[in-house]
């Protein structure tokens, strides 16, 4: 049968942004684009997603960084970490965390999207043979350091970035309920290229979630996009299949 | 129109010590059944480390049980991933012409490349060469089944001068045919007069785009072995009852089962960017990008599930978009009976199978071969 997912959200709800259902989008044009992807060796796959989702064969994590010269609140950098999953037969990401470089943008990434976001400092260095992402906390300490090697160039079409599940809380019927929220992006692609990929470090315990060992490297790749992050059209129930407890909450 | 079996030995979990060796018997007795009732085909697949949805990773072996076990349905690679990390082509005509003697002569050799990432890194392989090999695999076969001794110095391998053996009993060789998921492998197929293996299905317009530009191409094409095998078969979920509700819930389990199980694969699209797999692979039609998150997997247009009726139905219209044939996946992961299972094939042999039946499928069979 299907794989399910069993994690325990108990722990982590109280953590959840709060999020404000509204028809606010944000489009940001010329957005570079860094995802790396590892598999990781887990002995329970199920565990590490909630009960909406699947874990897909084999678990892989991705880091998706986004860098921005210039936006409705300024430049900025965001570094998340995503694990693939699946929603039913969907293509989907579970957002573990995300780190941000710009608070105004980082306070409504989490209130409007429910991006489990904190404070980090985040370089995005392109290089003619080498693209290096590093990532550290407000207090200096190194977080993840990241990498694309040889990059050769190849199509928008042949990228790929699942919509993401975000743990937050949403109120439903005047309470505050913990619901998964489905953020859908639409990439319009400049340029794309991709190479090999190359973790130096990474510091699991900070990214929230020490059993995301990563293994055998995938892929990366680095694109130029323009992006716009739709507003929530649905959300989930995270205790129970998504065929079963998912939610229509705009029709935009 | 012609019918076939396509068989993925599919076993669920819990796995006890017996799960596997009872799903290859009812799938044995499936094959018994469906050899008794008039289909022209059963097709295996082969997979490697997909757990739960496809336990057959040694697909020969099973079909030389088929083999053994009927007289005269056609046993198939429900392809055969030319991929050399998996297998050498040497290792695969050597296999399949073993297989064709002692089928007496029923082998088809359907090819392609796999498409899940499990499979592909499992085995080291590179997805960007897979077509480059495939391709390969295709010329020589034929050469190494049809020459006394064979010599290659090609871009994925070389050989000495050897002879290849045994030889295929079918003569000059079995047909040829490889899997169609990806846009444009239609192509592939007409330019290499090979036979058109659907295993994506898809709606009728675009089916019929595909069709349309397999036949034309077809008929100048350059084909790798010694004749064009110009057939199109297409998949779909047969359950046919004369509850068409029952039909209808069994078949959706079925299918909603298969869509499941091949969403939870990581597939090489997914994963890496390469313009080597354009699509998704496995039933990408049931795999849309945006939409509810809750969206089961939904039948498509044309299923054959229902009352003998509505299966005719379907297949009628499948016919009219120029399909040859259909292979039925008719059971997922024991999630229906296998009594039922029976019953449905015997139903279809009865009243939908002798409304598209003209003949028994011509193959260009040696002179000696039955």
């Amino acid at each position: 049968m299907p794989l399910a997912g069993s994690l325990d959200i108990r722990p982590l709800v109280d953590g959840a942004p709060e999020v404000v259902l509204d028809e606010r989008e944000l489009k940001v044009d010329d957005v570079d684009i860094l995802q790396v992807l590892y598999e990781v060796r887990v002995a329970d796959r199920e565990a590490l997603v909630p009960p909406a989702l699947n874990p897909t064969i084999p678990p892989v994590i991705s880091f998706l960084v986004y860098r921005a010269k210039e936006s409705a609140f300024g430049p900025f950098a965001l570094a998340q970490l995503r694990l693939t999953a699946r929603s039913g037969v969907r293509p989907r990401a579970y957002l573990i965390s995300a780190r941000c470089d710009n608070p105004a943008l980082a306070e409504v990434l989490a209130g409007s999207w429910g991006f489990r976001i904190a404070p980090g400092e985040i370089s995005l260095r392109r290089f003619h043979d080498r693209v290096d992402c590093t990532v550290h906390d407000p207090d200096g300490r190194s977080i993840l350091q990241v990498s694309l090697v040889d990059p050769v160039p190849v199509t928008g079409h042949d990228v790929q970035y699942p919509p993401g599940m975000h743990l937050a809380r949403v109120t439903r019927d005047g309470v505050l309920k913990p619901r998964i929220v489905q953020v859908d992006s639409e990439y319009v692609f400049r340029r794309a290229d991709r190479g090999r990929p190359e973790l130096t470090h990474f510091d699991l315990e900070a990214w929230g979630d020490a059993r995301l060992v990563p293994d055998i490297p995938v892929s990366a790749s680095f694109a130029a996009c323009d992006v716009t992050i739709a507003n929530v059209r649905y959300i989930c129930n995270p205790d129970i299949p998504a065929s079963e407890g998912t939610e229509k909450v705009s029709d935009a | 129109m012609e019918f076939g079996l396509f068989m993925e030995l599919s076993v669920p979990r819990p796995w006890t010590a017996d799960s596997e060796r009872q799903v290859y018997e009812n799938a044995l007795e499936q094959v018994r059944l469906a050899d008794e009732l008039g289909f022209d085909y059963v097709w295996a697949v082969e997979h490697h480390f997909l757990e739960e949805y496809s336990h057959c990773s040694g697909p020969d072996i099973f079909l030389s049980a088929c083999a053994a076990q009927t007289s005269r349905i056609r046993v198939g690679h429900g392809v055969i991933p030319c991929v050399p990390q998996y297998q050498s082509p040497i290792r695969v005509a050597e296999r399949a012409a073993v297989l064709d003697i002692i089928s007496g002569g029923r082998l088809e050799l359907g090819t392609g490349r796999s498409a899940t990432w499990p499979e592909l890194s499992g085995f080291g392989a590179d997805p960007d060469e897979t077509k480059k090999t495939w391709d390969e695999f295709v010329r020589v076969i034929p050469k190494m089944w049809m020459q006394e001794r064979f010599s290659w110095d090609g871009r994925m391998f070389s050989m000495p001068d050897r002879a290849i053996l045994p030889k295929p009993l079918q003569k000059p060789h079995p047909p040829m045919w490889v899997a169609v998921t990806s846009p444009g492998t239609e192509v592939d197929a007409a330019d290499r007069g090979l036979g058109c293996l659907g295993l994506s299905p898809g709606g009728f317009a675009d089916s019929e785009k595909k069709v349309q530009n397999y036949r034309k191409r077809i008929q100048v094409c350059d084909p790798v072995g010694a004749f064009v095998n110009d057939k199109v078969l297409t998949v779909n979920f047969l359950s046919c009852n004369e509850d068409g509700d029952l039909g209808r819930r069994n078949g959706l389990k079925v299918a909603s089962m298969f869509s499941y199980m091949a969403a939870q694969l990581l597939s090489a699209k997914e994963v890496l960017p390469t313009h080597s797999y354009p699509s998704e692979g496995l039933l990408p039609a049931l795999r849309r990008e945006s939409g509810s998150p809750g969206d089961a997997a939904k039948s498509f247009k044309g299923v054959t599930m229902g009352t003998p009726d509505d299966v005719a139905d379907a297949i009628a219209a499948w016919e009219n978009v120029g399909f040859d044939g259909i292979n039925f996946i008719h059971q997922f992961m024991e999630v229906v009976p296998q009594q039922y299972v029976l019953d449905s094939m015997r139903l279809f042999a009865e009243e939908v199978m002798p409304r598209f039946k003209t003949g028994t499928a011509a193959r260009p069979v040696a002179a000696g071969v039955a």
